[in-house]
């Protein structure tokens, strides 16, 4: 299309080079902190650890698993994530298809009335005081009632069920099934690919959130991963500020240390989701391209 | 939002098109209503409730009376925020922090998506993609302990690297100085790859007729780049920005949170953070829930801002 002049071929490999560094500065943290949890910790500390292992272990997903503190945390965020995407894909299912039934009275008042929600709230105190007052800040209910709905989960399921002839509807009817056979038997196998990525936004929200833990969760046994991983890296910055300068103190005497400990932790809140991602890469880009067309 | 052709208003006339009386078309809708009940019920606990609960940045708040039996206090708490010496603090700091990423954040992925755009290799090209999409999805907790063990004094090849050029390392994240470019750089670390597929898509509907009409008359890649894909994503580039500057005062605050030290607290405090911090930390929870309303109204304006410029030099809104 365009004329190869000399200037382009030299913007071409400028290009090419930018974006490949991009790529690279990227992936390389992640990289890098995985070799780092394989080393061990005082070996790491002394610097020159880039691309593999110097002094290979597993010690510190060993010690990682038996911190107590560790393994409740993760065993919460797994629970959380698995009733999370069950329970909030179900009732939003159930919701986007009356919603998307456009012979419902109502239902533009319907979807108004859950819209406004996005563009104005309370505020943060006050919806605090409410998760306090109905007793989820003690619970573990805290990250699943409070989580079920979504408004941007809702619209990409519903923009899918309109997308379906309303005929199919009718002619089930009209064969006597029933709205709850029509949804699950005719509309939800019709609609697996959004329905798998709505599961994987729901799941990957589940699984990262730690506000939700550190700020209105008041029972400590029952924060997830994400909140204690939080938690660790403030204890460790609030020591390394005051160790600053004195580089062998006594903490560098065990083979691995408080830091080694956070990068194995870090890694085990990482896999999964890298493991799961280039698989639904596809998904999430095309959700992502009807919320930006349709909201 | 609703792509459905407006119905008469329901109960209006009593009739529908079909002829039925409302009361009939809603008995026949039962099973849905009983599928929208749940999410009625949520909206109004979890989502209405709480904005009645505002109410409470008027009030002198006991926990006894409750929210509604607690008396009324008028603008008290919004009076003592204004003249409070934190005020102007957290109001420079939010401004200054929403502003720098808007400065540097807000066209990184456009130029991303642009680069990638003249690539012609779609192998390269996806590559890319699939890496630069990977932050998105990992928490912002997960970044900023990523963020402390590559920067970190102890090992972290950043400072090993200073170390090698014979200069000292630099504590990054407890330094005052590095809170803004941390902030910055991070925040685009984590979201440009993401932000660009919105560009890339609105890039990929540009009428490739346009381009070999514009080569025609001579246009070189620049000229083609300014007169054909710029004008082409422009509505889209408005959009988002509408988006990001209403957004940007309350939706980075995690990070921010994340990134905040004993070290840089003076410039790191935003109007989130201070609501957190005197609501569930001091309890002053009247307090708090009235510097919460204040910071969405803030917002609404900035938002109403962004949209009226939008509308006057790019014609594009989202009202």
């Amino acid at each position: 299309m365009y004329m190869e002049t000399k200037p382009q071929k030299i913007f071409q490999i400028f290009n090419y080079c930018f974006l490949g560094l991009f790529g690279f500065i990227t992936l390389y943290p992640f990289w890098y902190v995985l070799v780092a949890s394989l080393n061990t910790g005082r070996d790491f500390m002394r610097g020159g650890v880039y691309l593999f292992p110097r002094e290979f272990t597993w010690e510190n997903y060993f010690y990682a698993f038996q911190d107590s503190r560790i393994y409740t945390s993760l065993s919460i965020s797994v629970a959380k994530t698995l009733i999370g995407v069950v329970s909030s894909l179900f009732f939003t299912v159930l919701i986007a298809y009356a919603l998307s039934v456009k012979t419902l009275p109502g239902r533009t008042f319907f979807t108004f009335f859950w819209y406004f929600t996005t563009i104005f709230g309370g505020g943060m105190i006050p919806y605090y005081m409410l998760l306090r007052d109905l007793g989820l800040t003690k619970s573990f209910w805290l990250y699943i009632f409070p989580a079920v709905y979504n408004f941007f989960n809702f619209l990409l399921i519903r923009t899918n069920f309109s997308n379906i002839p309303s005929d199919l509807r009718e002619s089930a009817q009209i064969d006597g099934a029933g709205d709850f056979r029509i949804l699950f038997q005719i509309y939800l196998p019709l609609s697996l690919p959004v329905l798998a990525t709505v599961a994987l936004f729901i799941g990957v929200g589940q699984w990262n959130d730690w506000f939700t833990g550190a700020y209105y969760q008041s029972n400590q046994d029952l924060i997830p991963a994400a909140t204690l991983l939080r938690k660790l890296l403030n204890e460790a910055t609030a020591s390394s500020t005051i160790k600053v300068g004195h580089e062998s103190s006594a903490a560098t005497m065990q083979s691995y240390t408080s830091q080694s400990l956070q990068m194995a932790f870090v890694m085990i809140l990482t896999m999964p989701i890298v493991v799961v991602y280039p698989f639904l890469q596809k998904y999430y880009v095309k959700g992502v391209m009807i919320g930006a067309v349709k909201g | 939002m609703n792509q459905a052709p407006a119905r008469p208003a329901a109960g209006a006339s009593g009739k529908s098109v079909s002829g039925r009386p409302l009361w009939r078309r809603i008995w026949q809708h039962r099973l849905l209503y009983l599928f929208l009940l749940p999410c009625m019920a949520w909206l109004l606990v979890f989502c209405y409730y709480p904005m009645y609960g505002a109410t409470l940045a008027f009030k002198d708040y006991s926990y006894s009376l409750g929210i509604l039996g607690s008396p009324w206090a008028g603008w008290k708490h919004f009076e003592e925020f204004v003249s409070s010496p934190e005020f102007w603090m957290v109001i420079k700091n939010t401004v200054i922090i929403s502003g720098m990423k808007i400065l540097f954040g807000f066209p990184a992925p456009i130029i991303l998506a642009l680069l990638l755009n003249e690539v012609h290799s779609g192998k390269f090209k996806r590559a890319v993609q699939t890496m630069s999409y990977l932050p998105n999805f990992v928490s912002w907790v997960v970044v900023v302990t990523l963020m402390t063990i590559v920067f970190s004094p102890y090992g972290g090849i950043v400072n090993d690297i200073r170390k090698s050029f014979g200069l000292e390392s630099v504590f990054y994240m407890g330094r005052k100085e590095s809170f803004y470019p941390m902030t910055v750089l991070s925040d685009i670390w984590k979201n440009a790859g993401w932000g660009s597929i919105v560009y890339l898509s609105a890039l990929s509907g540009i009428n490739p007729e346009l381009y070999e009409a514009a080569v025609l008359d001579g246009a070189g890649r620049l000229k083609c780049t300014w007169h054909v894909t710029l004008p082409g994503i422009r509505e889209t580039i408005g959009i988002m920005f509408i988006f990001a500057v209403g957004g940007i005062l309350s939706a980075g605050f995690d990070q921010i949170l994340l990134l905040q030290q004993p070290a840089n607290n003076q410039i790191s405090e935003i109007l989130d953070t201070y609501v957190l911090k005197t609501g569930l930390n001091y309890g002053r929870f009247e307090y708090a829930t009235a510097i919460g309303l204040f910071k969405s109204l803030f917002s609404l304006v900035v938002m109403a801002g962004a949209n009226f410029i939008t509308k006057k030099f790019m014609d594009v809104g989202i009202w």
